[in-house]
């Protein structure tokens, strides 16, 4: 166990160079000078061009510069948003709570309902229900999340009118305390629902088709022979099987979240880090992006990390 | 009739899907004494894994169809419900499989599926009592007790055929299947699970079937041995019969591709043709069209003949109308 | 042959649906009513006014001819970018996979990295800053998704070097890089290509996503981009996003079916009957 989890941490932290290197890459093979994609197109400021060259030592060979730009990175020192001249960690700090509610949010809620649906089609493999749910899953595994989102507003906004489709909080009204939270969550349901209905088809389908399989081992036919009750072999030997491979695929649903979600809070006006790489894009805001880049590829190495670790506890098969 | 444990009449497995009916066994006819222990050989393909999963009503019911009578100690396993099944299985009836690896849970402590396995039956039994039990059972199969905290994946492919076997023995059963349980172990592996077996045999009073497609697995360890081919019983009879003097054309061939147990030097062969399709019926014998001793008359359907021993043989070559 | 395809459903809608696709794409100027970079005088009508059968935009295009052309955009990016996708898969999954020993260990890890990184993201920022043209876009979609063809590439040549046929070839002295090219890529290729199928779709999604945030080719017409400018008029022409969606959706369907359908039929280790 001790070493498997040393192995992985390694992985971990050489995702995380690796990440760093194609951001290095990035940013001095791309179009012009480097300086110049750190400081936006449209500023040339002698001063903070002189300032900038200091700072990453770009007058020394690349190696001595990649490493001086690990060394300010791991500071937590991303550098300075030219469009609003405030460091970019702050500023993805401030905006990061808002996405990792609504990351977490989705997360969980998609797991739990994929992976029933997932079930239910398997235990009733061949019915109504299966075929019913698998269709579902097909369709919506085929839509773009932000056209989904789009749709959603019009029926629940604009047609029936009874959801909010634009940001955290109803900006009119100044709610504490319960009537705060209720109002959150009220803003939360489509840009929620839209990131689940996008991620139930990956549970649904690995959950489905996990369970017709461990149905079909040995152990489970054996068990049936010693006349233990179906409820029983279900509920302790199928599952506890049979829910290996959606841990993995909870690793993989966050990540795919964690960068989805930019372009689900663009469509909900949500006040996250995806508005945050909106306005940059679209100001050509580079230190922002690298930013977010690093801190989405970081996030992402920590979630794989724990995702296998608890993997390791759960299956005995993995602890060399 | 005391005696007998086990009793199939004209027993019949189909299995149906929405394209075709396969024919997987037809009318076989047997039975096994107390203390017998029965043989039941053919390639693969030949019935005889469908015969032990029907017996033990373990085939989807959507999918399969089960005609004939199976009296297992008086009551017919074919009609019995599935709550009266529940009260015989592994108590009276129980199994092993061949794939010793997939035969336990991988993320669940051997002594965990033993205790839920021995709850079935005895639901307030305590954990030291089933400790006390599944030890001395490890003990019978040359295992160190040691195993009953392990993981499936920490034992041998043999290790883990010991377990199963002592898992299968837990309750004293009258009747134990072995469906290939030592095909996938090494020789030597194998030849010590079935000595043991045969020690345990005598020692707990019990019956065995032990479905296999090697002929020396019967020699060593069966005392009776029924011949399967395409889903038929072609002979059956006791081991020093039929293996001393096989009858049946089949049987002949079947011997001729194995290396005799007894060292001397005789040239393999292997039989000619393959199986049928079993999706069809057939007329007549339905080994003739690999049989080299092959009649007109086998265009019929061969009687099941009965010689003495109780040794019948469903074959021309033996009587019956010519 | 016929047979299987027949059989197989998903197989056979995903077939039916590619020709539909490559029928509409190529005759795309015959089908559409109008051409779709025209700026008529109709602006922003509603379904089947003055003849316009999905209605039009701001601008007064045509939003079913745009639709329609928009079929050559989507299908210029699935097949070019999961090309190289494929190309670059096959190539390093094979030498990974033949070549074994430090070489597979290094790219095994490097995969197995790369595949932890945002690849939406990555490309994303790539294109931010190289610049967004569609080739860029079908470039870097290319060169940033080849992980998922390596591994399963590199699996097939792990058990491909094994085979008798491969052990012969080296016997009789011929070079690794031949025998790589000559017996492990073209026996190996198969489930790269239903995965290929599958990273079709994907790039569709992902240059519809990269639209929808402003980074599309505004040069061009791309579902993706429609749904971009349908976004704000999406309470008073909710129909400029909706079947740009639509369209979207039903291309990406067919993908997945084909992909789904190829991988029945390449690997038929379907049947579940056990041992009779």
């Amino acid at each position: 166990m001790k070493r498997y989890l040393f192995k992985r941490l390694l992985t971990g932290l050489l995702t995380i160079v690796i990440a760093f290197v194609i951001n290095f890459l990035i940013i001095n093979l791309a179009p012009g000078d480097p300086i110049k994609t750190l400081m936006g197109k449209e500023s040339d400021d002698p001063v903070l061009r002189a300032a900038l060259e200091e700072k990453y030592g770009l007058n020394k060979p690349l190696h001595i510069q990649f490493f001086s730009y690990l060394k300010t990175a791991m500071r937590g020192d991303l550098g300075i948003s030219i469009i609003y001249n405030r460091p970019v960690a702050d500023m993805i700090a401030e905006k990061l709570p808002a996405t990792i509610l609504l990351v977490l949010t989705s997360g969980v809620l998609s797991l739990i309902i994929g992976t029933a649906m997932g079930i239910v089609a398997a235990r009733k493999e061949g019915t109504f229900i299966d075929v019913l749910f698998s269709g579902f899953s097909y369709i919506l595994n085929s839509m773009p999340s932000f056209w989904l989102g789009l749709m959603l507003i019009i029926i629940f906004s604009t047609v029936l009118n009874i959801l909010p489709t634009y940001g955290m909080t109803d900006a009119r009204a100044s709610y504490t305390g319960m009537a705060y939270v209720l109002d959150v969550i009220k803003h939360m349901i489509l840009p929620v629902g839209t990131l689940v209905l996008i991620e139930i088809p990956m549970y649904y389908r690995i959950a489905k088709s996990s369970v017709l399989q461990v149905t079909n081992e040995d152990y489970i036919l054996t068990l049936r022979a010693t006349g233990m009750s179906e409820k029983k072999i279900f509920n302790k030997y199928i599952f506890r099987n049979a829910i290996l491979p959606t841990v993995t695929i909870f690793g993989i649903s966050l990540a795919y979240l964690i960068t989805g979600v930019s372009l689900i809070e663009t469509v909900f006006a949500w006040p996250g880090t995806g508005r945050l790489v909106l306005t940059a894009i679209n100001q050509r805001d580079y230190p922002t992006l690298i930013g977010i880049y690093l801190i989405m590829s970081v996030s992402i190495a920590v979630v794989m990390i724990v995702v296998d670790i608890v993997y390791a506890i759960l299956d005995p098969r993995i602890r060399y | 009739m005391d005696n007998v444990i086990l009793d199939v009449r004209n027993f019949n497995v189909t299995y149906v899907n929405k394209y075709k009916k396969v024919y997987a066994v037809k009318d076989a006819n047997f039975s096994i004494n107390r203390g017998d222990s029965l043989g039941i050989v053919g390639e693969s393909g030949s019935g005889k894994s469908t015969m032990a999963m029907a017996l033990l009503r373990l085939l989807p019911e959507k999918s399969t169809e089960i005609s004939g009578s199976a009296y297992f100690l008086g009551k017919d396993l074919v009609k019995l419900s599935e709550e009266e099944l529940k009260k015989l299985r592994w108590k009276e009836l129980s199994v092993v499989f061949q794939k010793s690896m997939n035969s336990l849970s991988p993320v669940h402590r051997i002594r965990t599926q033993v205790e839920d396995i021995y709850r079935v039956h005895n639901p307030k039994a305590t954990r030291e009592e089933i400790a006390e039990r599944f030890i001395h059972l490890l003990k019978l199969v040359n295992l160190s007790d040691r195993v009953y905290n392990l993981y499936p994946h920490e034992l041998s492919g043999g290790m883990l055929q010991r377990v199963s076997i002592a898992i299968s023995l837990i309750n004293n059963p009258k009747l134990l299947i072995m469906d290939e349980a030592t095909t996938a172990l090494d020789v030597v592996t194998q030849g010590q699970i079935l000595d043991e077996v045969v020690k345990m045999e005598k020692e707990m009073d019990m019956t065995r079937i032990m479905i296999t497609h090697d002929m020396s697995v019967v020699a060593t360890s069966c005392n009776k041995v029924a011949v399967m081919y395409a889903g038929e019983i072609m002979e059956l009879g006791y081991v020093k019969d039929v293996l001393k003097k096989p009858m049946h054309p089949y049987t002949k061939g079947l011997m001729a591709s194995f290396p005799s147990l007894k060292g001397k030097k005789e040239k393999l062969q292997s039989i000619g043709g393959f199986l049928p399709d079993l999706s069809k019926k057939y007329e007549g014998c339905i080994f003739a069209p690999r049989c080299s001793s092959a009649m007109d008359i086998c265009q019929k359907k061969p009687p099941v003949i009965e010689m003495e021993n109780g040794r019948t043989v469903r074959c021309h070559l033996y009587g019956g109308e010519r | 042959m016929i047979r299987t395809i027949v059989n197989d459903k998903q197989l056979l809608f995903g077939i039916l649906g590619l020709i539909f696709l490559l029928l509409v794409a190529v005759l795309a100027p015959v089908i559409a009513p109008e051409d779709p970079y025209y700026y008529g005088p109709d602006v922003l009508n509603k379904l089947g006014e003055n003849g316009h059968l999905l209605g039009t935009n701001k601008m007064g295009q045509d939003i079913f001819s745009m639709i329609i052309h928009g079929t050559r955009t989507s299908l210029k990016v699935a097949v070019i970018s999961a090309f190289i996708s494929g190309i670059l898969g096959m190539l390093i999954g094979g030498v990974a996979g033949y070549f074994g020993g430090q070489v597979d260990r290094a790219i095994s890890e490097f995969i197995n990295i790369f595949m932890m990184l945002p690849t939406f993201f990555l490309i994303l920022l790539i294109i931010a800053l190289f610049g967004n043209s569609i080739y860029n876009v079908m470039v870097v979609i290319g060169i940033t998704t080849w992980p998922s063809n390596a591994k399963l590439m590199r699996a097939q040549a792990l058990s491909l070097r094994e085979r008798t046929f491969v052990k012969a070839a080296t016997a009789m002295g011929e070079s690794r890089l031949q025998i790589l090219f000559k017996y492990i890529i073209p026996n190996g290729v198969f489930p790269v290509i239903a995965n290929t199928t599958v990273g079709m779709s994907n790039a569709i999604l992902t240059e519809a996503g990269l639209s929808f945030l402003g980074l599309g080719d505004p040069n061009i017409i791309s579902w993706g981009q429609m749904i971009y400018d349908g976004k704000a008029y999406l309470t008073s022409a909710w129909w400029i996003a909706t079947f740009a969606g639509i369209a979207i959706v039903i291309t990406v369907t067919i993908f997945y079916l084909l992909g789904d359908g190829l991988n029945h039929v390449m690997n038929p280790k379907r049947s579940k009957g056990k041992g009779v």
